[in-house]
């Protein structure tokens, strides 16, 4: 199965942490570029992402909404002081396909750095939904933060794969 | 009202930093996102200073005012008048600086109303100290 924009959203959230966390928002946002192929007979798949194609879909919380102007600074920053364009890449390293549930272990590429990851996939017929959660800190990153250090993203981002492919892989 | 204090060293004498704190177009960018909009008099300037919180910010603007100058204590107050330029809100503080020989102490009483103060007293107090303490280290330098 291929899988990509056309067919599916890559969902990254963030959270928010620090003694003024309040001010800052949890943020959805989707990625515009990236491409993933599944294999369930080889047991193999691989994801790769474009770290400057994040795309700010809606932030909850803070203490004053986020506007247009704020959701666009926001890639601006990923890329500038964050992942720096650098490649997001996942390899699997072993699956195991249980009826339409499916565990997988692999190897994810971020900021520069390679770390073991594993996640579940749920399969419907052509409908493949999935989340991986890990911690920035892991893959050697500093968490963004502002207002000299009070107001940080939360360690932990999640990651969302949400798919329909017609092609039966 | 927050109230807070510090001290800093500069390893400079105590007149060196009276001057330094007496003058406005050094001292006021020390604060993070602080900036002279325009020298009114020597004991006054108009300035705005931009919280950055991530993607988002606040500017608040208005008046740095050399209040009171006790030149046998070694002793400056600096009032700082300032509006939320995109709401309703102020930022307001007294900061009295007590020079020595090697640096000084600084005594802040903040009164901060609006979106900024929405985040609750507590958070206030936590952002203004962390403030605070990053201007104590670029005073290190002035």
């Amino acid at each position: 199965m291929r899988l990509g924009p056309d067919n599916g959203t890559l969902t990254v959230r963030t959270g928010k942490a620090g003694a003024a966390s309040k001010a800052g928002h949890n943020l959805r946002m989707e990625v515009g570029s990236w491409t993933a192929t599944l294999d369930l007979e080889a047991r193999s798949l691989e994801l790769s992402a474009d770290s400057r194609s994040f795309r700010v879909i809606d932030g909850s919380g803070g203490v004053m909404p986020l506007g247009d102007e704020e959701k666009a600074a926001i890639p601006q920053t990923i890329d500038e002081e964050v992942l720096k364009g650098t490649p997001i890449e996942f390899r699997s390293t072993a699956m195991t396909v249980n009826g339409s549930h499916v565990d997988v272990e692999g190897e994810l590429e971020l900021a520069g750095e390679r770390r073991p990851l594993a996640f579940a996939l749920d399969l419907d017929g052509g409908h493949i939904k999935g989340a991986a959660r890990i911690k920035q800190t892991e893959w050697g990153m500093k968490p963004y933060s502002a207002l000299f250090g009070t107001l940080k993203v939360a360690d932990e981002v999640q990651i969302e794969v949400d798919a329909r492919s017609s092609d039966d892989g | 009202m927050v109230e807070l204090d510090h001290t800093f060293t500069t390893g400079k004498p105590t007149d060196y930093n009276e001057a330094a704190i007496l003058d406005l177009d050094r001292v006021i960018p020390c604060v993070e996102g602080g900036s002279v909009i325009e020298r009114t008099s020597p004991e006054q300037a108009k300035a705005e200073i931009v919280v950055k919180m991530g993607a988002m910010s606040m500017t608040f603007r208005g008046t740095v005012d050399v209040a009171e100058h006790d030149a046998d204590a070694h002793r400056v107050v600096l009032r700082v008048k300032s509006k939320d330029s995109g709401g309703q809100g102020y930022a307001n503080a007294d900061v009295a600086f007590t020079l020595n020989d090697g640096g000084g102490a600084i005594h802040t009483s903040a009164q901060i109303s609006g979106k900024a103060a929405s985040m609750g007293e507590g958070v206030v107090q936590t952002v203004l100290d962390a403030l605070v303490n990053d201007f104590t280290q670029k005073l290190a330098t002035i």
